[in-house]
C-alpha cells in the first residue's frame, strides 16, 4: 500500500512544514517584542570592540552616564575586534541593531548604506564645537559634508625609540622636525649586528603618512577618485621600499617571518631587534611592563608637509535606534571631559578631547611607572591628516595588500606598483 | 519520496516480484505505529533542516539574483551577479583555479597518506596505541593553533622545514610569500591533518575477516599482494566515503587560508569560501556572495555525482556480492 504511505508521509511533511513556518513567525515576533522597553526607563544597546581593558573603560564611562541619566538603561555589548563588523552587520540586518555604535575606518560603509544617523542637526542644537574640542580628527567622521560620529578615542601615530642605543651612538632624540633624510641617516647608524634601525613602513598608516607628507593623496577629496599613481605618492612609496631593500635599515616581510610567528614592528622593538618603530598608543602599556630595553616616545618625522596618521574611533547613532535624540545625549556625555576621563585614567587609550590630552592626568598618568613623554600626543594632534575613510574601505585595503604584495617583497618598484594599484582602486571606487 | 520511505520499507526484504502481499495491502497497526514513531523521531531533523538549511538556501537563491548590502532592501538585478562572476571577476577566477588546484592535490594525497598510516598502524608492534594517538592528535588541535605552528614551520630561513631542506643543499622558498609556493604550503598543512581519515580506515581494517588473510597466506600470497587484493578492496567503501568528504572539505577550505595568508600574496592562495566570506561580510555584497556560494554548491554537487557514478566500478560492497 505504497499510495497510502506516501499520502500519509506527505501530509506529515506538510504538517511539519507548517509547524516550522509557525516557528519562524513566532521567532520573528519574539524578536520584535524583545526590543521594546521593559521597565519605565529607556533601553539602549551600545556596541564596542576590544578586550577586557576596553570593557572596563567603557563600563566605567557608562556608569557615569547612568548616574547622570538615571532612567536610561544602557547595555554594553563588547565584541572581539575581529568579529565586530560581522556581528554588528548581523544585528542590524536582523532588526536588533545597536543604538550607539563604535565606528572606525569602515564607518562610511555604514553611513553610505544609510545605517548611521547624520548628527549635524543634533550637534547644531547642542553646545558642541567639534573642531575646537577635538582638533583635526573631527574631520575623520565626516562623509559628504555630514557628520556621522563624534570623536571618542584618537591618538596620533608616534615614534618609539631605543634610548640606550641612541645615547650609545650619540644620536639626538627624534623630533617633529626630522626630515626623511634625518630618519634614514639615524636608521643607518642604528643598523648592524642583526638589528635594524627602523621597523618598516608596510602598514598603511605609516606609508600613507609618508605619502601625505609628500603632498600626495590616496583619494582626491574633491572628486573622490583614487590618486595613488602620482609622482608624490610614487616617490613616498619608493622611499619606503628603499628603506628595506636599498638601505637595508628596516626588516622585510621575510625577515619578520624569520623572527617568529606573528612578530611585527611592535614585538621586534620590544625585543631590541628594531631601534625605532612607529605605531600607536597601545604599545606604551606593554613596553612599560618589560625590562629588556629602555625606551621613550617622540613625534613622527615630517616631509615637505607635516602629516601624521591617527588611530581612533568615534561614537555613532545607529539608524535603528528608537530614541536617537536620547542616544545622542548619551554620546554627548560620553565624549564630554567627564565622560572621556576614564579612557586616560585607566590607560585604555588617548581620549579624543584636546583639553584632556593636555591635562596633567594624561601627561603624568597614574597607571604608568615609566617616564614617558606623553606630550607627543597633544603636540602631534594638529598634524593629523584626514584619512581616506571611503565606503569601500575594506575593499581598498584588500586591493592595497594585493597590489603591493610584490612591492613589499622587493620584486616590483613603486612606479609599476602604484600604476597597478591605481587601476585596481579605479575599479573599486565609484565616485 | 524514496528517501522518506526507506526506513519503513527497509525491515524485512519484500521482493516486489512476489504475488500481492496481504500485509502490504493494509499496513498493520504495528506498522502504522512504527510510521508514527518514525515521523516523531525524524521531525527534529526535518524541522531543523527546513528552518535552518532549506529556508536560508532558498532565500540565498533569490538573493543571488539581487544586489543586497544586508542593510537596505535587495535590488533585483537578474543574472548580473553570475555574469560578473564568470566574465569579469578575475579574483573569482583565480580563487576557483586555486581551489581546484588545492583539491586536486590535497584530496588524493591526503587519502594516500591516510591509507599508508592506517596500514602501518594496523601492524602488531610496540607502542601502537601511542602512535595511533599521535597520528590522530593533529586532527584535534584547533586550526588556529595549527596555522600558527605552520607559520613558524614554514618561516623562510629560520623555519624547521627549510632548515631540513638546507641539509640537502636545497634553498627552500619563502613558502607563504611566494605565489608559486603558497598553495603547496596550504596543501602541506591539510596533509598534516590526514589522521581523521586514518582512524576510519583503521576501524575498517579491523572489520575485515581474518579468514581471508589466512586463506591467502596458505595460497602463498605476499604481504603486498594481500594488501592490494584483500585489504584495499574491502576498504573501498571507506575510501569512497573519505573521497566524498575530502572533496567537500577541500572545496570549502577556509580557516587555513583565512588565518595563514588572508589569500595572499596577491590572491595566489585565495580560495572560494574565504572570497565568499570577504564579499559578504567585508564588502557587504550579500547578493554577489550568494551567487558565489551557489556556483560552489553546483561544482561540489557535480563532483560528488561524478564520484558516485564511478563508484560502481571500484567500490566493493560485500552485501552486493551476496545477492
Amino acid at each position: 500500500m505504497k499510495l497510502l504511505e506516501t499520502t500519509v508521509s506527505r501530509r506529515n511533511v506538510l504538517a511539519g512544514l507548517g509547524a516550522s513556518a509557525l516557528g519562524i513567525i513566532t521567532l520573528t515576533a519574539c524578536g520584535g517584542f524583545g526590543t521594546a522597553s521593559s521597565s519605565g526607563g529607556k533601553d539602549f544597546v551600545m556596541t564596542v570592540w576590544g578586550g577586557d581593558p576596553d570593557k572596563a573603560a567603557y563600563q566605567a564611562r557608562l556608569d557615569l552616564a547612568k548616574a547622570k541619566y538615571p532612567d536610561y538603561n544602557i547595555t554594553l555589548q563588547l565584541i572581539p575586534n575581529k568579529d565586530y563588523a560581522q556581528k554588528v552587520q548581523t544585528m542590524i540586518s536582523g532588526g536588533t541593531g545597536p543604538d550607539i555604535m563604535q565606528v572606525a575606518e569602515d564607518a562610511n560603509a555604514y553611513s553610505s548604506k544609510n545605517q548611521l544617523l547624520a548628527l549635524d542637526d543634533l550637534i547644531g542644537k547642542s553646545a558642541l564645537d567639534l573642531s575646537a574640542t577635538f582638533g583635526p580628527v573631527a574631520e575623520n567622521w565626516k562623509y559628504k559634508d555630514k557628520t556621522y560620529a563624534i570623536p571618542d578615542r584618537a591618538g596620533a601615530m608616534i615614534m618609539y625609540y631605543n634610548t640606550a642605543e641612541f645615547e650609545k651612538k650619540g644620536i639626538p632624540a627624534p623630533t617633529a622636525e626630522w626630515t626623511w633624510d634625518d630618519l634614514l641617516s639615524a636608521a643607518k647608524e642604528l643598523t648592524g649586528d642583526g638589528v635594524y634601525g627602523y621597523g618598516g613602513t608596510e602598514w598603511w598608516p605609516i606609508w600613507m603618512s609618508f605619502a601625505y607628507q609628500n603632498g600626495g593623496q590616496i583619494i582626491d577629496p574633491g572628486s573622490g577618485r583614487p590618486t595613488v599613481n602620482t609622482p608624490e605618492v610614487i616617490e613616498a612609496l619608493q622611499f619606503c621600499q628603499d628603506l628595506v631593500f636599498k638601505h637595508k635599515v628596516a626588516p622585510s616581510k621575510v625577515d619578520y617571518a624569520n623572527m617568529g610567528a606573528g612578530v611585527g614592528g611592535d614585538a621586534a622593538f620590544a625585543s631590541g631587534k628594531v631601534m625605532m618603530n612607529s605605531t600607536g598608543f597601545w604599545n606604551i602599556g606593554s613596553l612599560a611592563k618589560q625590562k629588556t630595553i629602555s625606551w621613550d616616545v617622540a613625534p613622527v618625522w615630517r616631509g615637505q608637509e607635516k602629516a601624521i596618521a591617527a588611530f581612533g574611533s568615534g561614537l555613532a547613532v545607529s539608524r535603528s535606534s528608537k530614541n536617537p535624540d536620547d542616544a545622542f545625549k548619551i554620546i554627548e556625555f560620553m565624549t564630554s571631559a567627564e565622560g572621556q576621563k576614564p579612557i586616560m585614567d585607566l590607560g585604555q587609550d588617548v581620549p579624543a578631547r584636546q583639553d584632556l590630552q593636555s591635562s596633567q592626568e594624561f601627561l603624568k598618568p597614574a597607571w604608568l611607572d615609566a617616564t614617558v613623554d606623553m606630550q607627543v600626543f597633544p603636540d602631534s594632534a594638529p598634524s593629523i591628516f584626514k584619512p581616506p575613510f571611503i565606503p569601500e574601505w575594506n575593499e581598498m585595503q584588500k586591493a592595497m595588500t594585493d597590489a603591493l604584495s610584490d612591492f613589499w617583497l622587493g620584486k616590483s618598484d613603486a612606479k609599476a606598483s602604484a600604476a597597478d594599484l591605481q587601476k585596481r582602486l579605479e575599479s573599486i571606487v565609484k565616485a | 519520496m524514496s528517501v522518506l520511505q526507506k526506513p519503513t520499507s527497509a525491515p524485512g526484504p519484500a521482493p516486489a516480484r512476489e504475488a500481492p502481499n496481504p500485509r502490504k495491502a493494509r499496513p498493520s497497526a504495528m506498522r502504522r505505529k512504527e510510521a508514527r514513531f518514525f515521523w516523531l523521531f525524524i521531525s527534529p531533523w526535518i524541522i531543523g533542516f527546513v528552518v535552518f538549511l532549506l529556508g536560508p538556501m532558498l532565500a540565498s537563491i533569490y538573493l543571488s539574483f539581487t544586489d543586497w548590502d544586508s542593510f537596505t532592501d535587495p535590488n533585483w538585478v537578474g543574472v548580473a551577479n553570475y555574469v560578473r562572476l564568470f566574465t569579469e571577476d578575475e579574483i573569482f577566477h583565480k580563487s576557483l583555479w586555486n581551489t581546484f588546484y588545492f583539491a586536486f592535490f590535497s584530496v588524493p594525497l591526503g587519502m594516500a597518506i591516510a591509507l599508508f598510516l592506517a596500514a602501518l598502524l594496523n601492524k602488531q608492534m610496540k607502542g601502537r596505541k601511542l602512535f595511533r594517538t599521535l597520528v590522530y592528535l593533529p586532527h584535534l588541535v584547533p586550526i588556529v593553533a595549527v596555522a600558527l605552528i605552520f607559520q613558524m614551520v614554514l618561516a623562510p630561513d629560520s623555519g624547521p622545514l627549510n632548515r631540513f631542506l638546507a641539509v640537502f643543499g636545497i634553498d627552500g622558498p619563502a613558502w607563504l610569500f611566494e605565489s608559486d609556493w603558497v598553495k603547496p604550503a596550504i596543501i602541506l598543512l591539510s596533509l598534516w591533518q590526514a589522521g581523521g581519515a586514518t582512524v576510519l580506515l583503521l576501524a575498517g581494517m579491523k572489520g575485515i575477516p581474518q579468514e581471508f588473510y589466512e586463506a591467502a597466506e596458505i595460497d602463498g600470497a605476499s604481504g603486498i599482494r594481500q594488501f592490494w587484493s584483500i585489504t584495499f578492496p574491502q576498504l573501498t567503501p571507506i575510501i569512497f566515503f573519505n573521497l566524498i568528504m575530502g572533496i567537500i572539505g577541500a572545496f570549502q577550505v577556509f580557516a587555513q587560508v583565512y588565518i595563514l595568508t588572508q589569500g595572499g600574496p596577491d590572491n595566489a592562495s585565495q580560495m572560494v569560501v574565504p572570497l565568499l566570506f570577504n564579499e559578504a561580510f567585508r564588502n557587504y555584497r550579500m547578493g554577489y556572495a550568494s551567487a558565489i556560494s551557489w556556483v560552489l554548491f553546483l561544482i561540489v554537487m557535480a563532483l560528488t555525482v561524478l564520484a558516485f557514478a564511478t563508484s560502481r566500478k571500484w567500490v566493493f560492497y560485500e552485501t552486493e556480492v551476496k545477492n
